[in-house]
């Protein structure tokens, strides 16, 4: 891939249309640190130590923090029509929202068009264990609902990155949309600005205290925006990923439901309150307000 | 219609509306003995509350209830006075009936057709008394009035006796008394007479002091059932002593100056010394049901204030008849019949009158005022009542004495206006309407209450005999008074009821849905992105949460319309308002707030990670759907829960809601359409059901949601219960009145109306025309009234066919 930096930020944020390019400061993409890697140090590898066994299938995230793929903006700017449409020439209105990535510099259109696709994110992982280098499955990472019906078949990537500005990865234009399960990912928008994104799956299994290398190509430029990038590996249970927040929300409800299902069996058994006893009657407690007016 | 749940004054008119302007002999009392089995509607009532049986006598089938009449004892009628202790007493005592009055016979001279006409419908009650008990007043000449008399000689007799009329002492409101000088044929001099006991007592010849302590024992008993009295009493007139007084008589009868005056005085000398025969007591008969209606009403916490053009004793009168006012209840009386004014008004200068006038109701009001403070203060006072003329009411709702009027009048529990005009009436009741800012409800029958009943909140009118001004110019119109137990207890009570947990409840939807977008748009850089679909917000006030609302509306009771009029105290909470107060909006925001907050935080947080064994991740369009369906499973659910009767029409609803939200969801997320439209949630659902996250959250986030108000719901129902939820409590064991309840209506009914409306029940043959287009109740009833079926039309007669028309079933079933 190439390593190309992009001349502005991923976040729709500072995200602006080519004329109202931002003055040069300290913090202008050329200044920031990505940038100034040279190719070679853009790649690096960490290691870690897998904790317990992870059987396969091992699915890899990628996740971003501070990263606003909910901004109003970044939302609209796609047009599904163009995704699903072969020959979409693109009617005003729905190409409206694709600016201002709608045309390449020679005024062509651009498939796909819009921020979303524009930003796409494009760091790229390699994982070996004790040398032996592990295969990355990216096929079936998106939903099938999403290559079947919204991406095309017979749609393919034009003109795409291919503007003053490159955003993120660059599609490979023989390879119809509904292929490309990368873009497919990205394009489903996260509801929060921290989020992941599978990048794909390990198709083997994990053993404990095995070391495992990884081999991170840094392209994708989050300090512009001060986020954060993370790898998550994870294995799924028949329910999903780990969420320790629903399993923790019901216990913590249970627990609450008995605790007061029992103060209450107390309450009733120390100090009853007789069911329907008439000397509650407001009226009755308080006899200044009963109003009779027969003795 | 929210107002009539809170009504908290009662501005009622007499005639026609309390009272059906209809006098009847009820009762007697002849030479120390009481006659008269009736029993009147405040002993009833007085019975009823303590619980005593009475043994009503059933009444002899063949007794010929006439108008004015209703007086049933065997031992006066047909001739049996004979064998009483002392019928000569008896026989003085029809003989004052037939010939001590201003009557004048018209009609043919039989008993059957005869009619009376007379000044007031308390003589021509007293003359039909003297008929029924065999002395028959039927022709009158300017100088004799003829009697039929039966039984005088012996039993079953009858004989024409005319009696000459020499002197008529007329009625007037300061004699309070009406004499009758009359010659026997047999040439005895009689005067009869007939009038106030007061006055009638302080003229009594020495002696019999036994008669005069039990005849006023009765007198008092009768006052206190609410009838109205008139002691009767003769002298026998020596000729001589007789001539004398009548060139006196004759004198002051033509004198020129200061006539009546001199009448008066001359009456005097003649009226005295006179033997006591008996009292008889009259029944002012009210509207079926008032003096219950009237206390059931006070213990709802309503303060009726009487106001009528009827004279100061009338209105008193009356006001005791309804348990307005009792003997316990200490009487403020702001009269302009007082000696001073009445000086002042001979004189005849009316700038005086008009000075003295105000001074007078100034200086009435603040003893009064005073007084009434101390009462106040102290602890166990009597209850205080106000009455209130005309005349003084002019100067008292005068700008600088208003707000004194006000106070007393708020501290007395009933008040009593008389001989006010209409527009008075409207200034009274926008007197407190105003000044007091308090719910207020007119009701009255005639024209003169019609600028009473528009100056109210709530205008109600009497579609009685007196034409249709009060109807047109009300917001409801009602049959009889009695029925406002009805419409103020049970009606106006649900009503306010419904309407308050109407608004708190689109209150707390619409705060709860658009909170939880309010949380999300700090997750968004506050850039507006929204949570939900477009057509997801659209629709969720318009499809997924209208119609349980609507179902609650229509449908919730707290408690039964039996148990409403049972527990009358129970309206004072529409009162007080206590279900729509600072508190309870506070309350419902809280929860509202923390329900948003489970909403939004549990939904998005969870949805965080891989999605099943596939590993998949949701966009925001997949947690936003899931938090919609959680926020119209948990809106629809918390409407269950606060609703005290739950009907098949709220599971339709508030399951039929949440069923639109899914179908119309698998729909929309289902197609493509032509036009543009972002495909955000095109085929979310789908993908969102595919994952068992969806129904662990489905279950989970409700629960947790609603977790909070069912927690608080139960400790407000342990610690402090509403008085409707310990009425529910003792009543937990009755069955559900759903389907009894259409009987109510009938738990008032007369045998015969009891028995019409048996028969419609019952199962008939049901014609295959039945949506023929005259099948309305006028026509139902016009063609049963052919068949020779009687069917009463009555308001609630066609509410009943209304209510019956919605099951149609039923009759088949049977």
């Amino acid at each position: 891939m190439n390593g190309a930096a992009s001349t502005d930020s991923c976040s729709p944020t500072v995200l602006k249309p080519k004329s109202k390019k931002p003055k040069y400061s300290r913090f202008s993409q050329q200044e920031l640190p990505a940038n100034k890697l040279n190719s070679n140090t853009r790649i690096f590898s960490r290691y870690f130590q897998v904790p317990k066994q992870m059987k396969s299938p091992v699915f890899i995230y990628y996740q971003l923090e501070n990263f606003y793929q909910n901004h109003r903006r970044f939302v609209k700017s796609r047009s599904d029509k163009q995704l699903r449409s072969k020959g979409f020439k693109g009617d005003k209105k729905s190409m409206e929202t694709c600016k201002p990535v709608l045309q390449s510099t020679d005024k062509s259109l651009i498939v796909p068009c819009g921020l979303v696709a524009w930003s796409l994110f494009n760091d790229t992982y390699g994982f070996s264990v004790k040398g032996k280098s592990l295969q990355v499955n990216k096929k079936d990472i998106a939903w099938g609902s999403d290559k079947k019906y919204k991406f095309g078949s017979n749609v393919f990537p034009k003109n795409f990155q291919n503007t003053d500005e490159v955003g993120g990865a660059k599609l490979n234009s023989s390879i119809p949309l509904s292929e490309q399960e990368d873009l497919i990912v990205w394009m489903r928008t996260a509801t929060l600005p921290t989020f992941r994104k599978l990048y794909g799956r390990i198709e083997q299994d994990l053993q404990a205290n095995d070391i495992v290398t990884v081999v991170i190509q840094n392209n994708y430029n989050t300090y512009g925006f001060k986020g954060t990038k993370s790898l998550v590996l994870s294995t799924t249970s028949w329910v999903g990923g780990k969420n320790s927040f629903i399993g923790l929300a019901y216990i913590t409800i249970g627990g609450i439901c008995l605790f007061l299902a029992v103060s209450f069996i107390l309450l009733y058994v120390i100090k009853p309150r007789p069911l329907g006893d008439p000397s509650y009657l407001s009226w009755n407690r308080n006899p200044s307000t009963t109003s009779r007016t027969l003795s | 219609m929210l107002c009539i749940g809170q009504v908290e004054y009662i501005f009622s008119d007499k005639t026609g509306t309390l009272t059906r302007n209809l006098m009847e002999f009820f009762k007697c009392s002849i030479g120390g003995e009481m006659y008269g089995t009736g029993i009147t509607e405040i002993e009833r009532g007085v019975a009823m509350q303590t619980g005593i049986k009475i043994q009503e006598v059933e009444k002899a089938a063949n007794t010929a209830h006439e108008k004015g009449f209703n007086f049933d004892d065997p031992r006066l009628l047909r001739g049996a006075w004979r064998n009483e202790p002392n019928p000569d007493i008896c026989k003085e005592f029809f003989r004052c009936l037939a010939i001590c009055h201003t009557v004048l016979p018209e009609g043919d001279e039989s008993p059957e057709k005869i009619t009376y006409q007379a000044a007031s419908p308390d003589e021509a009650a007293l003359v039909t008394a003297a008929k029924n008990f065999g002395f028959f007043f039927y022709r009158r000449t300017p100088t004799m009035i003829y009697v039929r008399e039966s039984h005088v000689e012996k039993m079953g007799k009858m004989q024409d006796v005319s009696y000459e009329i020499l002197n008529v002492l007329e009625f007037n409101s300061t004699r309070k008394r009406q004499s009758v000088v009359c010659r026997y044929p047999d040439g005895r001099l009689v005067l009869y007479s007939k009038g106030a006991d007061t006055v009638i007592y302080e003229r009594l010849a020495d002696g019999s002091g036994d008669l005069k302590k039990v005849t006023r024992e009765h007198l008092e008993q009768f006052g206190s059932s609410g009838l109205r009295t008139l002691c009767l009493a003769y002298r026998d007139l020596n000729p001589d002593m007789y001539e004398r007084w009548n060139e006196k008589f004759i004198q002051a009868k033509s004198s020129l100056r200061d006539r009546e005056q001199k009448l008066d005085e001359v009456a005097e000398l003649i009226e005295k010394d006179l033997i006591l025969i008996g009292c008889t007591a009259i029944e002012d008969k009210l509207q079926e049901g008032v003096p219950a209606c009237i206390e059931t009403l006070s213990r709802a916490g309503i303060k009726i204030w009487v106001l009528t053009g009827d004279k100061l004793e009338t209105a008193i009168n009356i006001a005791y008849a309804c348990n307005l006012i009792n003997n316990g209840m200490k009487q403020f009386i702001i009269s302009s019949e007082t000696d001073a004014i009445r000086e002042v008004e001979e004189k005849g200068d009316p700038v005086e009158i008009a000075r003295v006038l105000r001074e007078e109701v100034k200086k009435d009001l603040k003893t009064c005022f005073e007084e009434a403070q101390q009462y106040m203060h102290s602890v166990s006072g009597p209850k205080l009542a106000l009455v209130i003329d005309g005349k003084c009411l002019m100067y008292a709702l005068d700008p600088s004495l208003r707000v004194m009027l006000l106070n007393l009048s708020l501290n007395c529990s009933s008040v009593v206006c008389c001989r006010v005009s209409p527009l008075q009436k409207a200034q009274v009741t926008s007197l407190v309407k105003k000044g007091a800012r308090k719910i207020t409800l007119s009701i009255g029958d005639g024209a003169n209450d019609v600028s009473m009943i528009q100056a109210a909140h709530i205008g109600i009118g009497i579609s009685g005999q007196e034409g249709m001004q009060a109807v047109m110019a009300s917001d409801f119109a009602i049959a009889q008074f009695r029925y406002l137990t009805d419409l103020l207890l049970v009606h106006g009570r649900w009503s306010y009821i419904r309407i308050c947990k109407v608004v708190m409840y689109f209150f707390y939807k619409n705060l709860t849905f658009t909170m939880t977008q309010f949380w999300f748009t700090f997750y968004t850089g506050f850039s507006g992105q929204r949570f939900y679909d477009d057509w997801f917000q659209s629709l969720f006030n318009v499809i997924f949460t209208s119609m349980p609302v609507i179902a609650m509306g229509l449908f919730e009771k707290d408690v039964s319309a039996t148990l409403s009029k049972k527990y009358p105290e129970l309206y004072q909470e529409g009162i007080k308002n206590v279900f729509f107060t600072w508190r309870v909006v506070a309350v419902w925001a809280f929860f509202s707030v923390y329900q948003s907050l489970v909403l939004y935080y549990f939904v998005a947080s969870s949805s965080f990670g891989g999605q099943n064994s596939s590993g998949k991740i949701f966009g925001i369009w997949d947690v936003s759907t899931m938090a919609f369906t959680c926020v119209v499973v948990t809106v629809n659910l918390r409407l269950l829960m606060m609703c005290n009767s739950i009907t098949r029409y709220h599971y339709i609803t508030v399951g039929g809601s949440i069923l639109a939200w899914f179908i119309f969801v698998f729909i929309y997320a289902g197609i493509m359409t032509p036009y543009d439209r972002q495909e955000n949630v095109y085929f979310v659902i789908y993908v969102l059901m595919s994952t068992f996250y969806f129904y662990f959250t489905l279950i989970l986030v409700p629960v947790v949601a609603l977790f909070g108000d069912f927690i608080y719901q139960g400790v407000q129902r342990w610690f402090a219960p509403y008085d409707y939820q310990i009425v529910q409590e003792i009543h937990r064991h009755e069955p559900d009145e759903r389907r009894t309840g259409l009987l109510e209506v009938g738990n008032q009914l007369t045998p015969e109306e009891a028995r019409s409306f048996a028969i419609a029940q019952l199962p008939r043959e049901l014609s295959k025309h039945t949506g023929f287009a005259f099948d309305s109740p006028g026509y139902e009833s016009f063609f049963a009234s052919q068949l020779g079926i009687y069917a009463p039309q009555k308001a609630w007669d066609v509410a009943r066919r209304a209510s019956m028309r919605s099951r149609p079933k039923l009759p088949k079933k049977n």
